[in-house]
């Protein structure tokens, strides 16, 4: 049986510099990793490959044994989702008609079916957003509208599920929300993978970590695991240093 | 359960569409008896038929093109003040017209000479543009924008410099036309204009729910499996062709593609499914609306319906970039 994902020696060109160098790891249903590194170490490149949003140089992505790129679109949004980074803010639409848009691949109807209207109102109320459904996306706060987008993705019902920097802007408790929600969908069955740059939000709620440094996987370790060899801490900055919480879980501080 | 509603709107302009079909030709300087048009009796039924009728259609179909025409832009570039006018497609297509005027050409295969023209000028603007945008395999709105902008100003460049080269007559006609005015014009001319304008709208219509997700974001819209490459160039496509038939028969006219949708996203629906529809009807509507009251307030003279369309838009738009920006 073949894992869910697959990622096999995938490269990746920018004109005139190498972003991303034989990338190899698979992973399956039920895991949350999270994929850090430094600024242009490829992450968001790594997450567009893996969802299918563009073609690597070489190399090949496999979902559920079958490469990616033979999927058809629509087949293929069926079973990952993506949220994009920095979605403009100021969208014309209701948020209702935005967590709608994550039935499109389903719908093959003008207006949507009373399935695709309750996936989308089952979605709202995990995501705490039901209350506003029919006020504007762009008189929304920052945090209100990423519960918008994680809902839209959330309507689509996928396999994986992929987040670039799904807390930027987030305030303190929106971001512990919005991570334990991913990892609540991991838990049922979803493989989730988020891009992030903080550390100690990661380690508290992924089950486990890649670390990506100058496009090649310089670190991939079960979150359980990060404090047993922290040589991997110094790939991201050389101010970190691996502790541990009052209850024996990593805790990175900075210097 | 939420179809009721738009269904209803859609519904409601499609009554106010007919209604202005209806209505608009039997208002203008000097009445028109529905005896003596039923009879076929001259005045009447010429003027009735020849100028009010086809002068009213030709509104409804041009205005609705560029008000469809405008919504579509928005929602590519997600930019909520695109049209026809910011990409350049209009300017090129003004400059074709123009340029069949100063050549002195009135007809070619039958058909208008300036049609052919703005054809072509709306055509080559829309390559150069999206040329001069293209990078990567796909197409940047703000070099769009900023390259339509560019190309805007090299064309009324040029306009300018044909209309200071032709000294006679032709002047005369050019800036006539680009005050931009509803004229009779010959039931084939409309004939073909609305079928252009039927097959474009329903093309146009049918990826509704298309627009929506790339009005938030191409890789949103990728994501969720839309084909952008083939969206872009279909909306590309059926645009400039919308564009360029309705500037052919009537002059630049602003405003209109900027309005009405504008407008109907308020006040309706920001969502495509309902908001092109109504774009499409009430931007026949409000243009038709513009050459009756042109046609009425100064009798015996004329207000072309671009001067009226300017007038009432050009506040309209002042007071939206006031209250949104």
């Amino acid at each position: 049986m073949s894992s869910l994902l697959a990622v096999r020696k995938v490269s990746h060109n920018y004109p005139g510099h190498p972003v991303l160098d034989a990338v190899d790891f698979s992973a399956d249903g039920g895991e949350f990793l999270v994929l850090m590194g430094v600024n242009g170490a490829g992450k968001s490149t790594l997450l567009d490959i893996v969802g299918g949003l563009r073609a690597p140089h070489s190399g090949a992505v496999f979902l559920e044994g079958r490469e990616l790129r033979s999927y058809p679109a629509k087949d293929r949004s069926r079973r990952i989702s993506h949220l994009p980074q920095g979605t403009r803010q100021e969208l014309p639409f209701t948020v209702e008609q935005v967590v709608l848009m994550g039935r499109y691949m389903y719908a093959d109807r003008w207006f949507e079916s009373d399935e695709d209207h309750s996936c989308g109102e089952a979605a709202m109320r995990r995501m705490d957003c039901l209350q506003f459904r029919d006020r504007q996306y762009s008189t929304l706060s920052g945090g209100e509208q990423q519960r918008v987008l994680l809902a839209a993705c959330i309507a689509q019902c996928p396999r994986l599920m992929l987040f670039d920097e799904p807390s930027t802007y987030l305030d303190v408790h929106q971001q512990l929300q919005c991570f334990s929600t991913l990892a609540e969908l991991a838990r049922e069955g979803a493989l989730c993978i988020a891009v992030t740059h903080d550390l100690n939000l990661a380690l508290a709620h992924c089950s486990r970590l890649l670390i990506l440094d100058r496009g090649e996987i310089a670190a991939d370790f079960a979150a359980g695991d990060a404090a047993a060899d922290s040589a991997w801490l110094s790939r991201l900055s050389p101010r970190l240093r691996m502790a541990r919480t009052p209850e024996g879980k990593p805790w990175v501080l900075y210097r | 359960m939420n179809a009721p509603r738009p269904v209803g709107w859609i519904c409601g302009s499609i009554l106010l569409f007919a209604f202005a079909a209806v209505l608009l030709p039997w208002i203008g300087p000097g009445s028109i008896s529905l005896d003596r048009v039923l009879a076929r009796t001259a005045p009447d039924y010429p003027i009735f038929v020849e100028l009010r009728v086809s002068r009213t259609l030709l509104g409804l179909l041009a205005g609705g093109a560029l008000a469809l025409t405008g919504s579509l832009f928005q929602s590519m570039l997600r930019d909520s003040l695109a049209s026809p006018y910011t990409l350049g497609v209009s300017a090129g297509a003004s400059f074709g017209a123009v340029f069949t005027f100063a050549l002195g050409l009135e007809r070619l295969l039958g058909f208008p000479a300036s049609w052919a023209g703005a054809i072509m000028g709306s055509t080559v603007v829309l390559v150069i543009v999206a040329g001069a945008s293209w990078k990567g395999g796909q197409l940047s709105g703000v070099r769009l924008l900023l390259s339509g902008i560019a190309l805007n100003s090299i064309c009324s460049a040029f306009i300018l410099l044909i209309d200071s080269v032709v000294h006679d007559h032709r002047t005369f006609s050019i800036v006539q036309w680009l005050i931009g005015s509803v004229d009779s014009v010959s039931y084939r001319a409309l004939f073909v204009f609305a079928v252009v304008v039927a097959v474009a709208s329903s093309i146009i219509i049918s990826q509704a729910r298309s627009w929506n997700l790339l009005a938030v974001g191409e890789s949103w819209a990728s994501a969720r499996g839309v084909d952008i490459r083939r969206l872009t160039i279909i909306g590309y496509g059926c645009g400039s062709v919308l564009t360029a038939g309705a500037i052919a028969l009537t002059g630049p006219i602003g405003f209109v593609g900027l309005i009405v949708p504008h407008l109907v996203r308020s006040r309706i629906s920001s969502d495509n499914r309902v908001l092109m529809p109504c774009s499409l009807l009430l931007g026949g509507v409000l243009l038709a609306t513009c050459d009756t009251i042109g046609r009425v307030v100064l009798a015996p003279a004329e207000l072309p319906a671009g001067a009226v369309m300017a007038l009432l838009g050009g506040p309209y738009l002042v007071w939206l970039v006031r209250k949104r920006f």
